[in-house]
Parts: structure tokens; C-alpha cells; sequence
């Protein structure tokens, strides 16, 4: 079957979808990808969107119906979805992703897509080359400071630790990311320092 | 123009006095020790006389099955189960709307427990528009399909939904309906219309026996007297129902006057203790004369924290196997319900997926308008309607 890696792949569907960001709903319930991970959207053919995780949230998706508690003596935890299995379908795991860059004529850019993906598309995790060559430089890290989901540092901190994972514990890449991130916050201190401390996984 | 509070005020202060007189301890102990020591044989005996004599009863009575004060736990639910429930809404006909339809929206909800839960939740809608669907017209009498005929219309809909979504799980598996399987209202209607309602309902819940599907339907907080009237007949030593000359001085006659203001949920409530049922009672309606071998018959339920009423045809509450299913599948509904007092998952579920918002109702509308636009026509609506919509000072 075509695209049946890419099949494995898919992780979520665009239900929202803006400049700067786009959110999804995960395909599975509370498992939204990690946060700081980096996801792609095939917009075509030929150009893809890059996006980094920064938020994640479960919830009923109707605004009306709120979560309410379900556990009682001897039912919690893992077996309150087997004794209501009805919250498998009324609860949504949803992401948000941060643009960070797309591939343009075959070059990976590190700036935001003329246009958002498009509502609906698959949100793909992206597969260790892929991540290696988008991380390679580390210009798409500014693009970062501008998140409001959560304090920025928190998303450069978890980000650089999944990367430096994935590339097979790169101490290089991640000498060159802490420096990169020092002339970033170069005038913000307490944040520059919340990244290190966080960063300094060796 | 806001509401004369002040008015209704002095008007809801009225209604609680004018309310009947139901707190006397002294009665309620009289009321439920009457229904501990009648005999269920000389109520029927009582009840069948008096429905071939002259003097029929003149309010809607319940027949024992069996005995009157019974009270009956409920059996293990099977590990496996699936418990299955449809709902309706619709968009009435709008008298106001230069184009008549209606809409209805049929629910329905089947969770699975045990070793592979699981769960389906989706909804049919339909679009009604053609002559036959807004008029039941046999021979050219053209009678409107809105209000209770619509209501009864959803029922019979809402049957089938859960007739269709019961099918999609291997049993053991309950179908348990919203509110009363007994069509009252079909009563008072059009012969034939009568007549073609009941067959369609009747054929599914032929379709259900066929299958052996046992079959529910939960009243929560019912409003009924059934059982109160039946006792109330059996306290009467004059014609049941001519209570204007009552002249209310022996003992029983004042028991009596007590119990007009009594539901049967209150008569059961103290005597059944959490998760136990009454015995099987027959209903009476008159409509039931019509149901044949699908008779209704119900039993009220303690589901902690309130008095429910479950009803199912007499081959669901002969068969003790189903009647165990029926008991304990509602209380471990009720038991999974994250509310207090409780109310089944399953149809919270089936109505939360045949519930029509007022969003929806509107993109109805708007789909209407912009197909008529499309068209050059005008979407005209009355007068009337116009002017609430844009209240000019």
C-alpha cells in the first residue's frame, strides 16, 4: 500500500490552523507528542511544514460538557476508561505546534510557511534523519521566544532535549545549541539560565 | 417589559399553600403499611370487577403481577455486556417559514464492558420535507405532522435508532429507551394514524422479541399513581372516582384523600432499599388494549438517590433471565453515573449525540436560506416572526 510508512506516522488531524501555529487532535487519547518534538505536515508534494510541540491538553471537545470525577473505592486511574468506555470517544487528546520552518524547492528554511498547513492535513512525526537535518542549524530557535502556550524557555529547554537524544546524545550539537540559546536570552538572564540548568543533561 | 416578580411572587407563595398535605408522618405510615398488608388477589379480583361493571375506574390503575410490597436485589451484572439506548430531537415545523419541514435527529449510544470495551456514539438525521412526511393524509383528511403527533413520531423513530444501534453488538446486551414505552398520546388521535404509528412500533418491538433483545425504558422521577390509585380503588367501599360526594369520615376515606396527593415514587421510597426493585406491575392505559403480546409492565427501582421507573414488554419481565439483565444493568448504570441522583451513562450518552444546539438549529436555517438564494428566491418569513426577531422602541 503507498504510503503506508507515512501512514505509521501520522499522529494527528489539523482542526485549527493559523500563521504561526496550528493545533491537532492527537490520534491517541492522552498521548499527545512530547513536548518540544518536531512534526511535519505535507501541505504538497513537493513543501512540507515544520512544527514544534508546545502545548498539549485532553478535554471534552464540547465546551458544554465538562470533565467530572469518576473514581470511586475500587475503580481509578487506568480502569475508570474500561468502566466508562464511552470517554474513549468523548474525550480529545489536542496539540499545539509552533511553525518553525518549511522546505521550499528542496531547502529546508527556517522561517514561518507563506501559508499555514492546511486545515485537516496529517500532522507526521518526523523521523530521526529528517530531525537531524532540520536541527543541523539553529536559526529556527528565535521562533521559539514568541510562544505564549507555555514560558519559552521551558519549550527551548524540552526541545533541545529531545534533539540531543535523537541525534544519539550529540554533545557537540549541544554545546552549539546552549551557545546559540546564550546569544538569544543575552539580555534576559533568569530565562538564559532556566534553559541551561535544564540543558545540562551530560 | 420585565415580569411582575412581586406578582409571581404571591403566586408561587399561594401555590405551596394550596399544595396537598403530604407531610403528615402519621399518614405516610399509614400509606405504606396499607400497601405492606393488602392482598395483591382481592385488588385484582377488585380492579376486574369493578373495570366490567358500570362504574369504571376513572383513574389510570396498576395491576399487581404478583405481590404489592415486594422488594428484590439485583442479580450480578455478566462481565460481558453491552448496553445499548437511542435518543431524538427535532426542528418542529415553523409556521412562521415559507417552506415547511421539520428535522429530526435520532441519537444513539452503545457501550460495550468487560473484556473489550468499547463504545459507539453517532446520530441519523433526516430532513423531512416531502407530503407524506409533513401530513399523514390516508384519505385526504392531510393531518399535520407537529407537536405530540411529532413527539409520537420521534418515539417510533427513536425505537427503530435503537433497534438498529442494539444490532450492532452480540448479546448479552439491553436496549433501554428514554422515558415511557407506553404511546398515551396516541390515544386521542386520528384512527388511522393510530393505527399506522402503533403498527411501525410494534413491528420493532416484534423485531426485538424475534431477536431476544430484552428491552427497557428508564422514567426518571416518574409523575405517575398507578400503583396509589390501585390502593386508593381498594380502600374505597363506594364507586371509585366520585369523590365530590365522599363524605370522608371513616378512616379509610380520610387514608384515601391523603393518597390523591401521593406519586408512587414517594409510596416506594423508604421501602426500597438502594438497588432493589418492586414486584411487576400491569399497566392500564387504554392504549395497552392495542399492544397485544408486547403488553407493558413496569416496576419501580431504588437507584440511589431516587425512584425510577422501568418499563418493558411482558415477554422481557416473564423471562427471569431478562429481567436480571434489565435490573442489574440499569443499577450498574446508574452506579457508573458521575451525577447524584443518578441517571444511566447510556442515555446521557445517546442524548448528548441526538441533542440539536442552538447552533445547529440556525445552520439549519441558514442551509435553507442560502439554498433559496441560490435559487433567487426570497426567504420570507412572517410578518409576525419578523418583528420579534428586530424589536424596534
Amino acid at each position: 500500500m503507498a504510503n503506508s510508512v507515512d501512514d505509521e506516522n501520522r499522529i494527528g488531524e489539523i482542526v485549527e490552523t493559523e500563521t504561526a501555529f496550528f493545533v491537532a487532535e492527537s490520534f491517541t487519547l492522552h498521548r499527545p507528542p512530547a513536548l518540544g518534538q518536531l512534526v511535519c505536515v505535507d501541505a504538497d508534494a513537493s513543501s512540507c511544514v515544520y512544527g514544534l510541540v508546545c502545548y498539549g491538553t485532553t478535554a471534552s471537545p464540547d465546551p458544554g460538557r465538562r470533565a467530572v470525577r469518576r473514581s470511586t473505592d475500587g475503580v481509578y486511574d487506568e480502569a475508570i476508561y474500561r468502566e466508562h468506555p464511552q470517554l474513549q470517544r468523548t474525550l480529545h487528546t489536542e496539540f499545539t505546534a509552533r511553525l518553525v520552518g518549511c522546505v521550499e524547492q528542496g531547502r529546508i528554511r527556517h522561517y514561518l510557511p507563506a501559508q499555514p498547513p492546511p486545515l485537516h492535513y496529517s500532522v507526521r512525526q518526523c523521523m530521526p534523519e529528517q530531525v537531524r537535518a532540520f536541527t543541523e542549524e539553529l536559526t529556527y530557535l528565535r521562533l521559539l521566544l514568541s510562544a505564549t502556550e507555555i514560558p519559552a524557555e521551558q519549550l527551548l529547554g524540552a526541545h533541545i532535549r529531545q534533539v540531543y537524544y535523537l541525534r544519539g546524545r550529540d554533545q557537540d550539537w549541544l554545546a552549539r545549541a546552549a551557545r546559540h540559546v546564550a546569544g538569544l536570552l543575552k539580555n534576559e538572564y533568569e530565562q538564559l539560565m532556566t534553559v541551561l540548568y535544564s540543558i545540562d543533561i551530560t | 417589559m420585565p415580569l411582575d416578580i412581586d406578582l409571581l411572587y404571591r403566586r408561587v407563595e399561594q401555590m405551596l399553600v394550596s399544595m396537598p398535605d403530604t407531610s403528615s408522618r402519621q399518614e405516610w405510615a399509614k400509606c405504606q403499611d396499607f400497601l405492606r398488608h393488602a392482598d395483591p388477589d382481592l385488588l385484582r379480583e377488585k380492579l376486574r370487577r369493578r373495570d366490567r361493571g358500570a362504574a369504571r375506574i376513572p383513574w389510570l390503575v396498576a395491576e399487581p403481577l404478583s405481590t404489592l410490597a415486594g422488594a428484590f436485589s439485583a442479580s450480578p451484572l455478566p462481565t460481558d455486556v453491552s448496553i445499548a439506548a437511542a435518543d431524538s430531537s427535532s426542528i418542529a415545523p415553523d409556521r412562521h417559514s415559507s417552506l415547511r419541514y421539520y428535522v429530526l435527529n435520532v441519537g444513539y449510544a452503545v457501550l460495550t464492558y468487560g473484556s473489550a470495551p468499547n463504545a459507539l456514539l453517532d446520530a441519523r438525521v433526516q430532513f423531512c420535507f416531502e407530503p407524506q412526511e409533513l401530513y399523514f393524509d390516508p384519505e385526504g383528511k392531510r393531518i399535520p405532522i407537529e407537536e405530540s403527533r411529532l413527539a409520537i413520531l420521534m418515539a417510533v423513530e427513536e425505537l427503530t435508532g435503537l433497534y438498529g444501534a442494539a444490532k450492532l453488538v452480540s448479546p448479552p446486551l439491553l436496549g433501554l429507551s428514554d422515558g415511557s414505552l407506553i404511546l398515551w398520546n396516541l390515544q386521542s388521535e386520528d384512527k388511522g394514524l393510530q393505527s399506522e404509528y402503533l403498527r411501525r412500533f410494534l413491528s420493532t418491538l416484534d423485531a426485538f422479541r424475534r431477536d431476544n433483545i430484552p428491552l427497557a425504558s428508564y422514567v426518571s422521577f416518574p409523575g405517575s399513581q398507578d400503583v396509589v390509585n390501585s390502593l386508593r380503588v381498594m380502600l374505597c367501599d363506594r364507586s371509585a372516582g366520585d369523590c365530590a360526594h365522599c363524605p370522608q369520615q371513616t378512616e379509610d376515606q380520610t387514608l384515601c384523600r391523603f393518597m390523591r396527593g401521593v406519586w408512587d415514587r414517594q409510596l416506594f421510597d423508604g421501602m426500597l432499599r438502594p438497588g432493589e426493585r418492586t414486584d411487576i406491575f400491569q399497566s392500564q392505559s387504554a392504549i395497552l388494549d392495542k399492544y397485544g403480546e408486547h403488553h407493558i409492565q413496569f416496576f419501580y427501582l431504588n437507584v440511589g438517590g431516587e425512584i425510577a421507573r422501568i418499563e418493558a414488554p411482558q415477554w422481557v419481565m416473564a423471562d427471569s433471565t431478562m429481567l436480571d439483565l434489565v435490573h442489574s444493568a440499569v443499577i450498574d448504570q446508574c452506579r457508573k453515573s458521575a451525577q447524584y441522583p443518578p441517571y444511566p451513562s447510556v442515555l446521557i450518552e445517546a442524548h448528548e449525540q441526538a441533542v440539536i444546539s442552538t447552533a445547529d438549529r440556525q445552520a439549519v436555517e441558514g442551509l435553507v436560506e442560502q439554498a433559496l438564494a441560490a435559487r433567487g428566491i426570497i426567504y420570507v418569513r412572517s410578518a409576525k416572526d419578523r418583528s420579534k426577531r428586530s424589536r424596534g422602541v
